[in-house]
């Protein structure tokens, strides 16, 4: 086997990543010149210093753990269950965390212990994640259907829980966590959530072997001496590790996990393990640049983050459909 | 002490015994055609002695260790499997789609290791798939497709190789060809065990032929004693006709029994 | 006023109530007997206005609110959900409700034989004596609205009399993107005790102040509300976000949420609060010096 140009795409993303980054940090509500953020950075204790440092680094750090985690997600999401449609929101994954972040943030437990919101995330995202993969294992077809089932169950709950939620502005705030935001999301965020991110992440990137193997087929893999069941936990656990801490601080964000791989995969060949770092690192650039998106596009009120994602991942999706149409036999 | 053996293996499903009580040695240089009815359980078997699926009775032992102690990856080195109708899942490279046959060999993570290089080259090229190796995986044809993955199952020179219908789906050529492999294969000493329902093929390239009805071993010897017509009444309810021998045997069936 | 309570308010409000109808003047009936108040406003009003042996009813939200402006003056009224139900069984003779409730209550409290009437959302002290007039006649006390306003006014006067020392830039920002701004209550408030209220200047919007917004605009005193209705939530998430906790620590100041969300005579008391704080900013501020 040659080794081919796999470092190509990982340095691609590297450079788009490094650019939204920038990016990210001179781009703001309010307009400051690049020579006083610059400035800025070295003087935290100026008002452009306090904006960099206290605000537009935490969100795009957040922002490239919250990608990251979706773009790796999806890839492992895909690769094991071989569906091109495969991605933590589709699966109720997403939903299950967000489930568990405003519960733990409505009723209080938050204010008593601070972990609680991460925690009962990944709760909410394991939980959701189980019941799709109980009962729609066996075929593509339900296994989505599945994932829509728990879903749309997860947005149920959450509805629920907002609307018994003693806060009155529960229900004005349900587009939040339908719809994801990294709007005002501080340092303290980014360490609620950066640990278990990256256990999760961790746990994920060792998967590579294991989804390359199930490309021949769940019973090849196996006779490869792939433990499918502790394959599937070990995703169920990374995916629920990391979507559910970053859910837990930014709400739902849908559609980078699904796109996020595509894009990578062309440029690997399509082996599954070549996609994952990439798509991790295509994940984090494309929620910076849609994050990028929801501050330059000005509205009265700050364009939510799940609005723009959904705008550009939907005809992806339609896309990604016509295309699975067209090729399936 | 055989290579593969199998001591009073049987598999229930829903209170009905898949497997039966079925115990067999096999040795080295063996191709074993495995025959029966639809359902008489013949993939069910061939899971059990892969290691894949647990027997709920009796135990499969590979030079006399039995497969349960086995670790995995030494036991994905010294056998090799191919289930149904293989597919490849995403459009990757033939060539790694072969080389996927080394996962039991690599480390956690990383490439294919220099030294593996030429295994690779070695197995596309006994394979007849040089000419083929950069081609996505999902563009071969059904024939080509058999070939890549029979060399995805070879390049980690297994000892035994474990086949579930290979000729499924081929049509006489790429059929042939693969038996040919097959053989070419117990002839370099290794074992191989292949479900066939192709009962002219089994007959022409097996060594040893292995018939199961409603999970219970009905025959088990060298092809040549053990396909009869009467066999073929007892597991398949066909009346049939055996006409030559070895490689220019074939299989006649001239009327369905009064069962069916 | 702070748009998403009000919205809230307003929400629950528009489900219940229709528009006022023409008044009568009180002399014309007798004082009524058994009156239904269906909005937290009216009910703060109330419950200052009318002795608690003619108040049939006051809404759900009203013990919350009347423990942060006077607590135990609710004890033992009732309360009502503000259903059509509620008022068919509670048989009210007068109900009080917001301007921006539905018409349907409206009719059906004309059926039950109750007058119907709807108070306006009051957005400055001018607007507040007006209703607190208002209700005053409706529930046939005149003349406690009358001892209500003169003390709300005299405290308004005397913040007039003696403006601070110097006018601080506040801004009452509790987190998100609803900021009271120009017309608002609270920027009455703010005024009255002598700040200058930054949402209502030139160049900001109300309802768009995010934590960069507010740093750019360096305010010198937060007010924050939230604190009586302190539910947590994302917004209150928000108001907590660090760089405005380390930056104003000492300089954030809680409201009465409601005396900004009612217009009430309560609202100048809250003015007065803001002038206390604002001086011990600016003392602060000297002291540094």
């Amino acid at each position: 086997m040659r080794p081919g140009p796999a470092g190509l795409p990982t340095i691609l993303a590297l450079l788009v990543l490094a650019a939204a980054a920038v990016a990210s940090v001179f781009v703001g509500r309010v307009s400051l010149s690049p020579a006083e953020l610059t400035q800025g950075m070295f003087h935290p204790q100026t008002m452009a210093g306090l904006v960099v440092t206290e605000l537009r680094i935490p969100r795009t750090v957040l922002a490239i753990l919250v990608g990251a985690s979706l773009g790796l997600s999806g890839a492992v999401l895909q690769g094991l269950l071989r569906n091109p449609l495969a991605e933590p929101g589709l699966l109720g994954v997403t939903n299950g965390a967000a489930l568990g972040a405003v519960v733990s943030i409505y009723f209080g437990l938050s204010h008593n212990f601070g972990l609680a919101t991460p925690l009962l995330g990944m709760a909410g995202a394991v939980a959701a994640g189980a019941l799709t993969y109980a009962l729609g294992r066996g075929s593509s077809l339900t296994l989505i259907l599945a994932g829509a089932a728990a879903s749309s169950l997860m947005a149920a709950f959450l509805a629920l829980a907002l609307n018994f939620a003693p806060s009155p502005y529960a229900a004005y705030e349900m587009n939040v966590w339908m719809l994801g935001s990294l709007a005002e999301r501080s340092w303290d965020h980014v360490l609620l959530a950066a640990p278990f991110v990256a256990a999760g992440l961790a746990v994920l990137a060792t998967m590579g072997r294991a989804v390359d193997a199930l490309a021949l087929g769940d019973l090849q893999a196996e006779s490869l001496g792939i433990r499918l069941d502790r394959t599937r936990v070990l995703a169920l656990l990374g995916v629920g590790l990391c979507v559910g801490a970053a859910t837990s601080v930014t709400g739902a964000v849908g559609f980078i996990g699904l796109v996020a791989p595509h894009l990578i995969r062309p440029f690997v060949g399509y082996q599954p393990s070549r996609t994952l770092l990439p798509s991790a690192l295509a994940g984090a650039a494309l929620l910076l640049l849609a994050d990028i998106g929801t501050r330059l596009i000005h509205t009265n009120t700050e364009l939510r983050l799940g609005v723009l994602t959904s705008l550009l991942g939907a005809p992806f999706f339609f896309w990604l459909v016509i295309r699975v149409r067209k090729t399936a036999p | 002490m055989s290579r593969l053996s199998a001591a009073r293996i049987t598999v229930r499903r829903g209170g009905r015994a898949i497997v039966d009580d079925v115990s067999f040695d096999l040795e080295d240089g063996a191709f074993v055609a495995l025959v029966g009815a639809n359902g008489a359980g013949k993939s069910t078997l061939l899971s059990v002695l892969a290691g894949l699926m647990a027997a709920d009775g009796g135990a499969v032992s590979l030079d006399g260790q039995a497969l349960e102690g086995l670790d995995r990856r030494d036991l994905a080195r010294r056998r090799a499997y191919l289930p149904q109708n293989p597919r490849a899942e995403w459009p990757i490279a033939v060539e790694r789609l072969v080389a996927l046959g080394l996962t039991p060999y690599l480390p956690a993570f990383g490439g294919l290791p220099g030294g593996l290089e030429p295994r690779l080259t070695q197995a596309l090229e006994a394979c007849d798939l040089l000419d083929h190796r950069l081609q996505p995986a999902t563009t071969l044809s059904g024939g080509e497709l058999a070939r890549a993955m029979l060399a995805r199952a070879l390049i980690g020179d297994p000892q035994v190789l474990i086949a579930d219908e290979p000729t499924a789906g081929l049509d006489p050529k790429h059929a042939l060809d693969t038996m040919r492999r097959l053989k070419a294969l117990a002839g370099q000493g290794k074992l191989v065990v292949a479900a066939l329902h192709d009962l002219t093929l089994a007959a022409r390239y097996s060594t040893h032929l292995m018939a199961l009805e409603n999970g219970r071993l009905a025959a088990f010897g060298p092809t040549a004693g053990v396909l009869t017509p009467a066999l073929l009444k007892q597991v398949f309810d066909v009346e049939a006709r055996i006409v030559g021998e070895g490689p220019s045997a074939s299989v006649d069936y001239l009327a369905a029994g009064a069962g069916a | 006023m702070r748009p998403a309570l009000r919205a809230a308010v307003i929400g629950i409000a528009a489900v219940l109530a229709g528009a006022g109808g023409p008044m009568a003047s009180a002399a014309e009936r007798a004082a009524p007997q058994r009156i239904m108040s269906l909005n937290l406003c009216t009910d703060l009003l109330v419950l200052q206005l009318a002795p608690k042996s003619r108040i049939a009813s006051v809404s759900f939200l009203a013990h919350d609110g009347a423990q942060a402006l006077f607590p135990g003056l609710d004890a033992g009224v009732p309360t009502n959900r503000g259903s059509a139900e509620d008022i068919v069984r509670a048989k009210p003779d007068l109900v009080l409700d917001s301007e921006l409730a539905s018409p349907f209550i409206r009719t059906l409290a004309g059926k039950v034989g109750a007058r119907v009437v709807a108070v306006k959302d009051a957005d400055n002290f001018a607007d507040i004596r007006d209703i607190v007039r208002q209700v005053g006649e409706a529930v046939g006390a005149p003349a406690r609205a009358e001892a209500l306003i003169a003390r709300m006014d005299a405290t308004l006067a005397d913040l007039a009399a003696h403006p601070p020392k110097r006018r601080l830039r506040v801004v009452a920002w509790s987190g998100g993107s609803a900021v009271p701004g120009k017309g608002s209550l609270t920027d009455a408030i703010i005024t009255a005790a002598g700040g200058i209220n930054i949402a209502a200047q030139p160049g900001h919007s109300e309802g768009s102040f995010g934590v960069e917004e507010l740093l750019a605009a360096r305010p010198e005193l937060l007010l924050y509300g939230g604190a009586a209705l302190g539910k947590p939530s994302l917004l209150t998430d928000e108001a907590q976000h660090r760089v405005v906790r380390t930056l104003y620590a000492g300089r954030r100041i809680a409201y009465n949420d409601v005396a900004h969300t009612c217009g009430l005579p309560q609202s100048a008391d809250s003015a007065r609060d803001l002038r206390q704080a604002m001086e011990a900013v600016i003392a602060k501020q000297e002291a540094a010096r």
